[in-house]
């Protein structure tokens, strides 16, 4: 890795409020099953956010409402001051217009468990994608964007390689990358390194330890107690659908109060 | 339409110097009508494509309406025979619209069309797009949801995830069903003859019936339409390899001869997938 990573998109974006992501009371269920109860989180400028907690406590369904990639049946997210995926009127939630969700989507990056690079273009098509059709930015400078984010991730070498030849570590360093190049205000990560073999786990985590050195904000779904306790800010323990514990990386590793959390950390530390 | 009556029962003689001329110097009318057999298949099978598409994202929908819309298109179109939807369309829309769509001549811009050659665009292209909606609905269904999930997540609308992230891919899934499609096509384009269009099928019989040399001008009939779709088979070959230039997974690597026969060995026999 060469140089700082947000150099390349002209620093940490600029964020409107100081609390970058206010969810209140989301309420989230498929079907009878209730899958987020009342879950609450402020998430300030610059902070890095780790979630923890075992399956299907919802931690992956709540990040992924961040950005409206999941309907909520009650509550309120706010990212940079906007409602994300609803109109209020008359105190009830409506569904917003597409096209307005889809341009609250371009401040929050989101990486995923499986990469999702799209297959049918190169690297460094992949990254200029979004910025050339959404971002409206010229093609030129895009190109020079996305090559210096490659650059950055330590990929400067396969702008022009099909995410097929690229190896799961490297698929997820250009995601990384794919995301960062709409300079979002918010990079979210689901569960990043869950799907990578062991010896490619720390060469993403390299590149998401130097974002969160670099004022990025950010929310990660994620186990990796390590990267916790080096660059998170906030740890954050959920459990069927609620959040039962938060704190300091320090916090969990010391005297976790809930018992449920000392029994999780017992399993995966 | 006149068969012959076969008077003697003495086995008729294979006339090879009518076969061969019909074959080999096919007359100006014939050449017109191979010419009119490719234009309105191409035209129909673009439609019909483009229809397909339209109707396979509204059966995909969430909105319920559209979603009805498509289902009744398609299972109309597919459950009944295209014979009767050609008639329907040639004879049926001054009854339905109370205008004749369908004059013997139409000018549409600078281009001079007879009627019933439109009249079986229409009904080719209606009839083709519900076939096309249940192909690029497979295609749509194949693509792995993530892909559409990053899109959004990059803050692309429905029309860009759709038609740069989802269709090309799904693209990979429709072509080899599509290209068994304009195959189809090109022969189906002989049913023309019943609205009496001077299509293939409908000049050689007129040939036929004038010499009386059926079984010869029928074979060399068979042979141009062999022709054609061998034709269109290595076309297809070509675009199914360019598709698969992306992933390596998916390289389809059957011989031309596979391909032409349908033949498969049994380790491709999942196609691409």
């Amino acid at each position: 890795m060469s140089g700082a990573i947000l150099d390349a998109i002209g620093g940490a974006p600029p964020v409107a409020t100081d609390d970058v992501v206010v969810a209140t009371d989301v309420e989230k269920s498929f079907g009878r099953l209730e899958v987020l109860k009342k879950v609450s989180l402020t998430v300030t400028r610059r902070e890095v956010v780790v979630v923890i907690g075992p399956s299907g406590s919802g931690k992956t369904t709540f990040i992924r409402c961040i950005n409206h990639l999941e309907k909520i049946q009650a509550g309120r997210i706010l990212v940079n001051g906007h409602l994300i995926g609803y109109r209020e009127v008359d105190g009830k939630l409506v569904e917003d217009r597409e096209q307005n969700i889809a341009r609250q989507r371009q401040d929050i990056g989101m990486v995923f468990q499986r990469f999702n690079l799209f297959p049918h273009m190169t690297a460094l098509d992949n990254i200029r994608e979004a910025p050339i059709r959404v971002r409206k930015v010229s093609e030129k400078e895009a190109t020079e964007t996305a090559r210096t984010l490659l650059e950055r991730v330590g990929l400067g070498h396969k702008a022009d390689v099909y995410p097929g030849q690229l190896s799961g570590g490297q698929q997820q360093r250009v995601a990384i990358a794919r995301a960062l190049a709409m300079k979002p205000a918010l990079m979210l990560f689901d569960e990043p390194t869950s799907a990578l073999d062991p010896e490619m786990i720390g060469e993403v985590l390299e590149v998401m330890k130097e974002l969160a050195r670099e004022g990025m904000t950010m929310i990660v779904v994620s186990h990796e107690m390590g990267f916790a306790r080096e660059v998170a800010d906030r740890v954050v323990m959920m459990d069927d659908g609620q959040i039962i514990e938060a704190g300091t990386p320090e916090h969990f590793f010391r005297n976790p109060t809930h018992e449920r959390t000392r029994s999780f950390l017992s399993k995966i530390l | 339409m006149h068969w012959p009556i076969l008077a003697t029962t003495a086995q008729p003689q294979f006339d090879l110097a009518v076969f061969l001329a019909f074959l080999f110097q096919p007359n100006g009318a014939f050449l017109g009508a191979v010419a009119l057999t490719l234009y309105v298949a191409i035209i129909s099978q673009t439609i019909g494509s483009f229809l397909g598409v339209l109707s396979a994202l509204a059966g995909l929908s969430r909105n319920r309406l559209l979603r009805s819309i498509s289902s009744v298109y398609v299972w109309f179109f597919r459950g009944t025979p295209l014979l009767v939807q050609l008639v329907l369309v040639y004879f049926g829309t001054p009854y339905l619209l109370g205008i004749d769509l369908f004059p013997a001549n139409e000018d549409i811009g600078f281009i001079s069309l007879r009627g019933a050659v439109l009249a079986g665009i229409v009904a080719f292209s209606l009839n083709e797009g519900a076939y096309m909606s249940e192909i690029v609905r497979a295609g749509i269904q194949s693509v792995d949801t993530g892909q559409a999930e990053a899109a959004k997540s990059l803050g692309m609308t429905y029309r860009l995830t759709m038609t740069r992230i989802v269709l090309p891919q799904a693209l990979r899934v429709i072509v080899p069903p599509l290209g068994n499609e304009f195959n189809n096509m090109l022969k189906t384009t002989s049913l023309l003859t019943i609205i009496a269009v001077q299509e293939m099928l409908r000049v050689a019989q007129a040939q036929a019936s004038a010499t009386f040399k059926y079984f010869e001008i029928y074979f060399g009939l068979a042979l141009y339409y062999l022709l054609l779709t061998t034709i269109w088979t290595l076309i297809q070959g070509r675009i199914e390899r360019r598709l698969g230039v992306s992933d390596a997974r998916t390289r389809d690597d059957k011989g031309f001869l596979a391909r032409l026969t349908g033949l498969r060995n049994p380790a491709g026999a999942g196609g691409l997938r």
